[in-house]
């Protein structure tokens, strides 16, 4: 669980987040917004590249903002970025294998990192350096970076961009399995608002980084302000 | 599978299971061995000492490439490293006279300390910005070795050579023993590119916000690489020094360092094919302009005109134009397979 507490965020003159509180309870919780609401902001002061102004953030039991990074990562706080960050040169194997160095015991990384592959549905490329992965292999090569090594709550930050929908209704199955099989938390950022109502429980609307609406994913998604500001449709 | 195929895929780095590892290395060792032989085996007088040199150096460029081809790093301070190293041995050597082994592994970890402080500016600039802080440094020493020069035994006219060691007295030996040293080094490097530090080194290179998000610390493996090149440098400076019994200052200033790296670019910094092909073109190449007639001006012209090539056409140096060739090779090789055609 994810408590916000009166966070703010401040560059220069602007608030990217201002005055944030909510509760992310949910094993899926969606977070929608329109561009600039502070979605990636939240996402970053989470995992430590950005320093709020006030305000504290929890995961579980563990306050976050005293944590450096890396701490937070050993925590079990794990990230997906925006764009995808598969590295070239090594394999699906290698590239998954490179977190779980720094996360897991010596003895039980590889296995962890065939778990992780498999249940990615990877298990075909395997071997395959990176730079030869298809869009959507990579993509589930970052899922799957984030399931080595005891992980607690995996942000995953629009996995589903350039994804056709073949390929985002496989992402939505393996997603939606997640926090069953690994035990963790998922906060999903997407523009796609069929990925976020179908997989996520729970969702949080953010507006000019304040919070418009916070619920079960269906009841927001039908709330009129939600609808005037993100869907542009009153 | 085949050992050609084991080959290509120890040039590739395409590693898979632990054992596979074992075999690759195993392999290159022996094809590093073979050129060595066959090296030992036709070369003589003055060809075997500029090969010999050319060995020594490849030490320095496997540092440049664990720096640049697996963080992304321009330093341009390499060949004074070279100069640490062999400064420190033969210091040792005369003032103690030390066994060889001895003052080379000293030369090796004091190149590998200054490394690592050289390398601090790393932790803050990247790019132009640490090529220029890192070139800077080589003039440093530049300016340090043209007023002390290196350690010669003695004063005035009276000069002391450097002892080899007991099992490479011979010129034909000491080329051996300086072949079997940088294949060490070609190990270590590999298993470092394999293993832990490797994988790291690629999420840095990548993103450094790519490596803090996987918990791991950018201090340490960048630190951790500049002293493993600053350790490969020093040792090839020691060797160095073994090969001439004594270095001059004139050898050290920071062009030396520029020429290096370009060696490596044009060689390619992805695997070991580069390290060889970027020392002999450093070292041997000139040299064989050079007793052809043709001015070391032009040599340098050369130079500039392949590392510009490189840049444009394969900015993975011609080993990387030889990965290609392994690529497809093996895929079409994959594909075939997939048919049901062949099996590998």
């Amino acid at each position: 669980m994810i408590t916000i507490n009166n966070l703010t965020v401040q560059f220069g003159g602007v608030r990217p987040l201002d005055g944030l509180s909510a509760e992310l309870r949910a094993p899926v919780v969606g977070l929608i917004g329109p561009n600039g609401a502070g979605k990636t902001t939240l996402l970053n002061v989470l995992s430590g590249f950005v320093t709020p102004v006030q305000g504290s953030v929890r995961m579980d039991d563990v306050e976050l903002l005293s944590l450096s990074p890396r701490q937070r990562v050993r925590a079990g706080l794990r990230r997906v970025f925006q764009q995808e960050m598969v590295v070239e040169d090594l394999t699906a194997f290698d590239n998954v294998m490179a977190i779980a160095d720094h996360v897991s015991t010596v003895v039980t990384a590889a296995g962890e990192v065939e778990a992780a592959i498999d249940f990615v549905g990877l298990r075909a490329v395997r071997d395959v350096l990176g730079r030869r992965l298809s869009l959507y292999e990579r993509r589930m090569t970052e899922i799957a970076k984030t399931l080595v090594g005891k992980p607690k709550v995996v942000l995953l930050d629009e996995p589903a961009a350039g994804l056709n929908d073949t390929e985002t209704a496989r992402l939505r199955k393996v997603v939606a399995a997640m926090p069953d099989r690994f035990g963790v938390q998922v906060v999903l950022i997407d523009h796609d608002a069929d990925l976020i109502a179908s997989v996520c429980h729970e969702t949080l609307v953010l507006d000019f980084g304040k919070r418009l609406a916070i619920g079960p994913t269906a009841k927001v998604l039908e709330d009129p302000v939600v609808r005037r500001a993100y869907l542009g449709t009153a | 599978m085949s050992m050609f195929g084991n080959f290509l895929l120890a040039a590739s780095g395409n590693g898979a299971s632990r054992n596979a590892r074992a075999q690759q290395i195993a392999l290159m060792s022996l094809l590093f061995l073979v050129l060595a032989g066959v090296i030992g085996a036709t070369a003589g007088g003055f060809w075997l000492i500029n090969l010999t040199a050319a060995y020594a150096v490849m030490l320095a460029l496997m540092g440049t490439n664990v720096l640049f081809g697996q963080l992304g790093l321009v330093s341009l301070s390499q060949y004074a490293l070279v100069g640490v190293g062999g400064w420190v041995s033969l210091w040792l050597f005369h003032a103690y006279k030390l066994p060889f082994e001895v003052t080379m592994l000293a030369g090796g970890l004091a190149a590998a300390l200054v490394g690592v402080v050289w390398g601090l500016p790393a932790l803050r600039f990247r790019g132009i910005y640490l090529a220029l802080v890192t070139l800077m440094l080589a003039g440093a020493f530049q300016a340090f070795i043209n007023a002390y020069n290196f350690p010669v035994g003695g004063t005035g006219l009276k000069r002391v050579l450097l002892d080899r060691p007991v099992i490479a007295q011979s010129d034909l030996a000491y080329f051996f023993y300086t072949a079997v040293v940088c294949l060490l080094g070609l190990v270590l490097v590999e298993a470092h590119r394999r293993s832990r530090p490797g994988r790291t080194w690629a999420l840095i290179r990548r993103d450094p916000r790519l490596a803090v998000a996987s918990g791991a610390s950018i201090m340490l493996y960048q630190t951790w690489a500049f002293a493993l090149a600053g350790f490969l440098a020093g040792i090839g400076g020691a060797l160095l020094a073994g090969t001439y019994r004594q270095l001059d200052a004139t050898g050290f200033g920071a062009s030396e360092s520029i020429l290096l790296f370009a060696g490596a670019i044009l060689g390619g910094s992805t695997n070991w094919v580069g390290t060889v092909v970027g020392g002999l073109l450093v070292r041997a190449v000139p040299t064989l302009l050079d007793s052809s007639g043709v001015p070391a001006t032009v040599g340098l012209a050369v130079f500039g005109a392949g590392l510009i090539a490189a840049v444009l056409f394969g900015p993975t140096g011609i080993a990387g134009l030889f990965d290609d060739l392994v690529d497809k090779v093996s895929s079409r090789k994959a594909t075939r397979k997939a048919k049901g055609e062949v099996g590998l």
